[in-house]
């Protein structure tokens, strides 16, 4: 079932400071992975270096079998899309014109427009709702809006796989379980995705297979039921918790224990 | 709603270039108008070549005082106006698209007054042995090599970049300030005038130095838009969508520093043109990134009106043209600081 992206031995580096060492891991095909763990512990580094942003110190990153860092910089972008947690907003640029870069891995330096590039945008136009604002400048966009163009401009990548940093992190709470269940229907429809998610509960609800990482590596994978455990929790977040299933999906929900709540009555 | 595909420019199914009408109709009226302004630059004023004449002289009829305005003073006078002019606001373009700042350009990263202290060193020290051209080069590849080891990351990452260039500007005016003071009297008169960029008694050499550059650079900048247009968005960004920001961000550079260095060493540090321009046309054509033809175009409207100006208008008559592009743009850069203020982005 595995074909897709794979990290084998991964140290993974900025400047001197080593953030992960020798990880390993396999992306699933065709789920929806959420990456988790507490700030700092390497999840957005080790996403920078599945979408080829980032050089590992040692290991490979393999995408199909091949190692990615051997494969041309547009092939690779035409296989797996990345979504970065920053991205910058050019100045002036209107709806219409960002979605379009997304498919700058299909052009070259003379053909800056390919024929594929309508149907493509039109699609990712479509699926994220943003046909209305085409015209609009970005920059007078409402965080949930602007996020969705984010999103269709990686969409209009036509990937398979697509790689998510934090993408629900400055959205109020409608607008997180907006995007989340577009991410969760792209991955329905076919796509492998992956998430690095700071809620919990949402992490269990939308994604089935989860990667919870500590100091830089990957302590355990699985069903959101595997992973969200009251030990592991403690041992990773050094958070006290009780697990119950969510009311409404049956998927674990995280319910941290209040100070006030003395050990062991929990 | 249907994204519907953009204009193409075409060329059998190998080149299809998107444009936009806006664009189209900015670079055809600036064209235009440069024309027309330089059609007045030579023939306007007592030495001007009358507009009836005009037509039978640039076909190679004209005769005596015709032919000497026409080739030795405002011929090429005009032609590195428009040269230098496309020059500068290419280079300022590149600059500011790599660093995501718009204040960015050769002027603010040292590499203008790296040229000057080049040019003063050659004028005062070596008079004679080296052309203040050569040195006005070697000054601005100096500063721009001491910017490229002094940030310790080359050119990666834009904020250092900026900080480094000031320190380098600064050095480099101190150097010019040394020079103008031991350097003897009458040289430092002629540096003055050098170092405030002027376009008098420019000839054919100079006009096809900065010609020669263009025609090199100008399409390897135009190559280069398009993975301008994602560094724009973000390192992170550009990389994953193949447009390997590092690289790019290399290799612009150094396509900016040679036209900002062909332009200041025939035409002194002309200053604030390569910081409009950029500005001014994609305000205008509301195309972002580096459209490089508006750009082009906008830098040879900035320069020929300024000099114009510089050789007509009362007032300003005679005062070298970099004094009224630094005036212009003066007042462009405040509105500039002024807005970026009230975005809160400063």
């Amino acid at each position: 079932m595995n074909s897709g992206l794979e990290a084998r031995d991964l140290t993974l580096c900025y400047d001197d400071r080593v953030v992960c060492h020798e990880l390993s891991l396999q992306i699933p095909d065709d789920r929806f992975t959420a990456i988790i763990g507490p700030n700092g512990c390497g999840k957005s580094t080790l996403l920078k270096a599945l979408a080829r942003t980032l050089r590992p110190s040692s290991g490979q990153v393999l995408l199909d079998d091949r190692p990615i860092g051997a494969r041309g910089s547009r092939e690779v972008a035409r296989r797996v899309a990345l979504l970065p947690q920053n991205p910058v907003v050019p100045d002036a640029i209107r709806v219409r014109d960002l979605v379009a870069r997304g498919r700058y891995p299909y052009h070259s330096l003379w053909r800056q427009w390919s024929p594929g590039d309508r149907a493509a945008i039109d699609e990712a136009v479509e699926l994220t709702g943003v046909g209305d604002l085409l015209e609009r400048p970005v920059a007078e966009l409402s965080g949930g809006q602007r996020q969705r163009v984010w999103v269709a401009m990686v969409l209009a990548q036509q990937t398979r796989t697509l790689l998510l940093d934090e993408p629900t992190t400055f959205l109020d709470i409608a607008h997180q379980f907006d995007l989340l269940e577009l991410f969760a229907r792209l991955q329905r429809d076919g796509r492998t995705v992956v998430a690095v998610l700071h809620d919990l509960g949402q992490a269990a609800r939308f994604a089935d297979h989860l990667v919870l990482m500590k100091e830089g590596a990957v302590v355990a994978e699985g069903e959101p039921e595997e992973v969200l455990t009251p030990d592991l929790l403690a041992d990773v977040f050094g958070l006290r918790s009780v697990v119950v299933p969510d009311p409404l999906t049956r998927t674990p929900m995280v319910v941290p224990v209040p100070s006030s709540v003395p050990a062991g009555t929990a | 709603m249907s994204a519907t595909a953009p204009r193409l420019v075409r060329l059998g199914n190998a080149v299809a270039v998107p444009v936009t009408r806006r664009g189209m109709t900015y670079a055809w009226s600036v064209t235009a108008l440069v024309m027309v302004l330089a059609v007045a630059t030579l023939s306007l004023g007592d030495l001007g070549v009358p507009l009836d004449h005009l037509p039978r002289a640039l076909t190679g009829g004209a005769d005596g005082a015709e032919a000497f305005v026409l080739e030795r003073l405002r011929g090429p006078r005009l032609v590195v106006a428009v040269t230098a002019g496309a020059a500068l606001a290419v280079s300022g373009s590149l600059f500011q698209t790599v660093t995501r700042n718009p204040l960015a350009s050769p002027d603010v990263i040292g590499l203008t007054a790296g040229a000057g202290a080049g040019a003063a060193a050659a004028s005062v020290f070596w008079s004679g042995a080296v052309p203040v051209p050569v040195g006005a080069v070697a000054g601005a590849v100096s500063a721009a090599m001491l910017v490229h080891l002094s940030t310790g990351r080359g050119f990666s990452s834009p904020s250092h970049v900026i900080i480094a260039g000031i320190g380098v500007a600064a050095m480099a005016l101190a150097l010019i300030q040394y020079v103008v003071l031991v350097g003897m009297r009458d040289q430092s008169t002629a540096l003055a005038g050098y170092l405030a960029g002027s376009l008098s008694a420019r000839s054919w050499q100079h006009a096809a130095l900065v010609g020669a550059a263009l025609l090199v650079l100008l399409p390897a900048a135009a190559l280069m838009g398009q993975r301008l247009r994602l560094i724009e968005m973000g390192d992170e960004l550009a990389d994953a969508l193949g447009g390997e920001a590092h690289r790019t961000r290399f290799w612009s550079l150094v396509v900016a520093i040679a036209l900002a260095a062909a332009a200041v060493a025939v035409a002194g540090p002309i200053s604030f043109v390569s910081l409009t321009a950029p500005q001014v046309a994609k305000r205008i054509t509301r195309a972002p990134g580096a459209a490089v033809l508006s750009t082009a175009l906008t830098g040879s409207l900035i320069l020929v009106v300024a000099d114009l100006a510089a050789q007509q208008a009362p007032v300003v008559r005679d005062l070298p043209v970099g004094i009224l592009t630094a005036g212009v743009g003066g007042l462009y850069l405040g509105f500039l600081l002024v807005r970026e203020w009230k975005k809160g982005t400063l």
